[in-house]
């Protein structure tokens, strides 16, 4: 059963109700986490992947509200679960970790604390059995003199530090699985290799499956398994992550490679920016900036179609319509 | 204009805002045209003294040396009073008119004073600095330490209680707060480009002042004051009701003084100025509060 | 941090010297000097002069202004802070018998304000835009508009003279926890704490809203916390930050604020009572007295508003 999905993500719709009107932040979206793998969402700024990541455990804010689909973990639809019921895997079966280090963690509490609560929250031990176990974890996670560190605020922690620290207190339960996003986006960029190595060392160690949430195609081709690309909510194109990389079929995503610095010269830009998803174009919404755009674009909405072995793509350049 | 219509409409939409500029109007109108259409308010009648609003009735009871004994009288309240009268028999209608008077001009004024006061001292201490910044500031703070209440009480002690001088002492004790506002907004500005463009162009200092700073604390100046108001007014009330405020006319404070002590006998006088107070602070509790997010740029 | 208090006490003792020199100089320009007046009146009757001289210079106010000045604090720095003609005795005498009674209200006070304020504010905040919140912001707004002391006197009027519910002595031959006091105290207190909750309660909303919405808060949820622990340990305790510099600020301004006029109201002999006494009887060296020391319990607090946020933000303590 290798290759069996621990979790299921099902035409879910995420919107969020603004006074300007009703933002569909994630339009449709589906994909499969499979054990033990890497899955990187990518996308802009904008597209979505964040509020993707959010709503699996349910932690979008006011004015968001999830608003269709499913999100299958094991037998359970997350989105059908009591509070109670959700809590208890929050942390502990599916952990999540932020993009800014800086502000996730509360000034007020020691970082040893932080950590420990995640422990106590789900296992029935003791304070001090708790407070050993953080220090292993930060030891785990590569933070040098963890006995001490336990005790020190996050404010004493170098960026770097704190997320090493989050991630301890994200692995705190050993987690079925692990939703990183954008981890190293606020790190300096030779912390951010180091973290990556972090993570992939981490996975095996616990046999977890990892949700990555990156912009940058770079760490998408060092840890990835699948990637499912994203833009303006949707899913445009998903498989692994050598047929996405070297074999890209979607006009989006062959943009996004362009826009890599290579050899070759200066990196072209996509044309045009992201569309306003109040009033989100009729038909693919990625038409506007499409190099291809046919008629068929502006009128109707492409379905996945499957190119070949696992490898999706979302345009009518491809498949039947 | 265009900015002002601007913010019109975003304050229109906070009712309890609104709701504070209705009754602001309303005692506005009251105290300038009311004192045409009420009676006297320091008409002594002690034939009609203690006289419940419409609707009320009280007991008096008055020593007769005819009978030797107590009379007990019932007593009704009549249109010709409609909100009662008090232990004088002055009609409290005519009274709490010249007091809304009183209110509002101890209100603005005061605030009036105390807002140039403290954009002068902002501005000028922040705009030299270093020593006078020091002095200046150093002098902020011992206006803010001093026991305000008791500061006022004693300036009005010592120098008499007249109006003039209330509405003075409270507007040379109340400006810290706008000092300030408008020291560190002045603070924050004048290292921005359009001031350092102005001094790179030769203005001169007075011209950087009136024409670029103070201009752009305007929208704080003008919440602080509106919050400022009640301040002003609930002092001089505060005064009067402690006996300090002026004998010489009616004021929601003196009415209330007088008020406290004939609780027993008629409950009204003391009730009366006293929701007129309210309202009045409240409404510019609602109306200040309005305007700062109407002015918040983070609204919306 | 040693320097930094250093710091603060020497501009605390410079502002109290400025207070008390605008106090003395005010008192000393009136057109109604209290010394003039209060001489004056003793001597009523008979060979005015001779008698408002002898006293004068036995008290040394006809001695020219400075000389005054300095002698006053001559002795202020000796520790003696001057006789009260009023009552004839020494000034610290007064202030030690009255202080008590000022102390006890504003403890009361706070605590009710403190508890009440902190559990609405809790309240709003996280009902916030329902009915509940805009009930307890219309509450807020009422009780901030609300002048205390004409609560105080609806409050005597509805309890005490209609309901006869509650006495409004205060006894001060017994004891001041006794019950029968702590009774006529709940209508003083309720005027004294109705503002003081009003305030709270917004200032505790408001607080509990911004660290609501922080990220560290997002991230106690996805650890799996219960909502309760979220808001009672990650939310609570960085709103309580602000709010309890606010607490300090307002202890140290409301003893010749809100309980000042409280005191009147009620007749109960603290501070404010016995300073407003004091104005009125021409009792100068009291009113001095006073003003200082309520500049210099301001002062303090702001001061050890400072130091408690050092103190509880470990950002600032391990500076």
């Amino acid at each position: 059963m290798e290759n069996s999905a621990v979790l299921s993500v099902d035409h879910l719709q995420t919107c969020f109700f603004t006074k300007k009107g009703k933002v569909m932040a994630v339009d449709d979206v589906s994909f499969d986490l499979l054990k033990g793998e890497i899955l990187c969402i990518v996308g802009e700024s904008g597209s979505g992947k964040t509020v993707t990541a959010l709503s699996i455990l349910r932690l979008i804010d006011h004015p968001g509200r999830i608003t269709g689909g499913k999100i299958m973990f094991g037998k359970k639809n997350l989105l059908e679960l009591t509070i109670r019921e959700l809590q208890d895997i929050r942390g502990n079966r599916i952990s999540m970790i932020f993009q800014d280090p800086h502000s996730s963690l509360n000034p007020v509490f020691t970082t040893g604390d932080q950590i420990s609560e995640a422990i106590t929250a789900h296992r029935s031990v003791s304070r001090k059995e708790a407070d050993a176990r953080a220090i292993e974890l930060l030891e785990l996670v590569g933070i040098p003199i963890p006995e001490e560190r336990f005790h020190e605020y996050p404010h004493q922690f170098s960026g770097g530090m704190k997320q090493r620290a989050t991630i301890a207190m994200a692995l705190a339960c050993a987690p079925d699985i692990l939703i990183a996003d954008e981890p190293t986006t606020a790190l300096d960029l030779t912390i951010q290799a180091q973290m990556l190595d972090l993570f992939s060392e981490l996975r095996k160690k616990f046999n977890m499956s990892i949700i990555y949430i990156t912009h940058d195609l770079g760490v998408v081709s060092e840890i990835a398994d699948h990637v499912a690309v994203m833009y303006a909510g949707r899913i445009m194109e998903k498989g692994c992550r050598d047929d996405i990389l070297k074999n890209p079929k979607h006009p989006y995503t062959k943009g996004l490679i362009d826009c890599l610095p290579s050899e070759k010269g200066k990196p072209a830009s996509i044309p045009g920016t992201i569309p306003n998803l109040i009033n989100p174009p009729e038909g693919c919404i990625f038409h506007p900036r499409c190099r291809f755009a046919m008629e068929i674009c502006r009128l109707r909405r492409p379905m996945p179609s499957k190119t070949n072995n696992e490898h999706y793509v979302s345009c009518f350049l491809y498949g039947d319509i | 204009m265009k900015l002002a219509a601007y913010y019109w409409e975003r304050i229109k939409r906070q009712r309890p805002a609104m709701f504070g500029l209705g009754f602001i109007i309303f005692l506005i109108i009251l105290a300038t045209l009311g004192t045409y259409f009420t009676k006297s308010p320091t008409k002594v009648n002690f034939d009609e003294k203690n006289l419940p609003p419409p609707g009320y009735t009280v007991e008096h009871s008055m020593y007769s040396a005819q009978n030797e004994s107590f009379i007990t009288t019932l007593q009704e309240g009549t249109w010709e009073h409609p909100l009662g009268t008090d232990s004088m028999g002055r009609d409290m209608l005519a009274q709490l008119v010249s007091g809304a008077r009183v209110s509002l001009l101890v209100g603005l004024l005061a605030t009036g004073i105390a807002i140039i006061i403290g954009a002068v001292i902002g501005v000028t201490s922040a705009y030299f600095g270093g020593a006078m910044d020091d002095i200046l500031m150093r002098t902020t703070d011992v206006m803010m330490t001093f026991p305000f209440l008791l500061l006022l009480i004693l300036i009005v002690y010592l120098f008499g209680a007249s109006l003039t001088l209330i509405i003075l002492a409270i507007g040379l004790t109340g400006w810290t707060g706008t000092a300030r506002l408008v020291r560190s907004e002045t603070l924050s500005l004048r290292t921005r480009e359009f001031i350092m463009a102005s001094k790179a162009l030769g203005a001169g200092d007075l011209r950087i002042i009136f024409r670029h700073l103070l201009p752009n604390t305007l929208s704080s100046i003008i919440v602080l004051a509106t919050l400022s108001i009640p301040g002003a007014i609930l002092a001089e009330a505060v005064l009067s009701f402690i006996g300090l405020g002026d004998p010489t006319v009616a004021s929601w404070g003196n009415i209330l003084n007088a008020g406290q002590g004939s609780l027993e006998t008629a409950w009204w006088v003391a009730v009366e100025p006293g929701v007129m107070l309210f309202l009045t602070v409240l409404s510019f509790n609602f109306l200040g509060d309005g305007l700062r997010e109407a002015f918040d740029p983070k609204g919306e | 941090m040693r320097s930094y208090i250093a710091k603060r006490l020497l501009h605390t003792a410079l502002i109290s010297w400025g207070v008390m020199t605008t106090a003395f100089i005010l008192m000393r320009i009136g057109p109604n000097s209290p010394a003039d007046k209060y001489l004056a009146g003793l001597g009523a009757g008979h060979n005015v002069t001779q008698v408002v001289a002898a006293i004068e210079s036995r008290y040394g106010v006809d001695k020219p202004l400075y000389e005054q000045y300095f002698s006053y604090i001559t002795s202020l720095l000796q520790g003696d802070w001057g006789w009260s003609f009023g009552t004839s005795m020494p000034v610290m005498e007064l202030i030690k018998t009255h202080w008590i009674y000022s102390f006890q209200l504003i403890l009361l006070s706070t605590i009710f304000a403190v508890v009440l304020g902190i559990a609405l504010g809790i309240f709003a905040a996280v009902r916030k835009n329902t009915a509940a919140d805009h009930a307890v912001a219309f509450f807020s707004f009422a009780g901030i508009s609300i002048p205390n002391f004409w609560l105080g006197i609806m409050l005597i009027l509805i309890f005490s003279v209609k309901l006869g519910w509650f006495k409004t002595y205060y006894d001060t031959s017994l004891p001041m926890f006794s019950l029968e006091n702590l009774h006529a105290l709940v209508l003083p207190v309720f005027t004294l704490g109705t503002g003081m909750v009003a305030g709270y309660s917004r200032y505790v909303r408001s607080a509990m809203l911004d660290n609501l919405g922080k990220d560290f808060v997002r991230t106690a949820r996805a650890k799996g916390l219960p909502e309760s622990i979220v808001i009672r340990k990650h939310v609570f305790r960085n709103a309580m930050l602000p709010v309890i510099t606010i607490i300090m600020l307002d202890m140290g301004s409301i003893v010749f604020g809100g309980a000042y006029i409280t005191e009147v109201i009620f007749g109960i002999p603290g501070l404010g009572w016995m300073s407003l006494k004091a104005v009125f009887a021409d009792d100068y060296a009291v009113v001095l007295a006073v003003t200082l020391i309520g500049a210099i319990i301001t002062l303090l607090f702001n001061l050890l508003a400072d130091i408690a946020y050092m103190y509880l933000d470990p950002r600032i303590r391990y500076e």
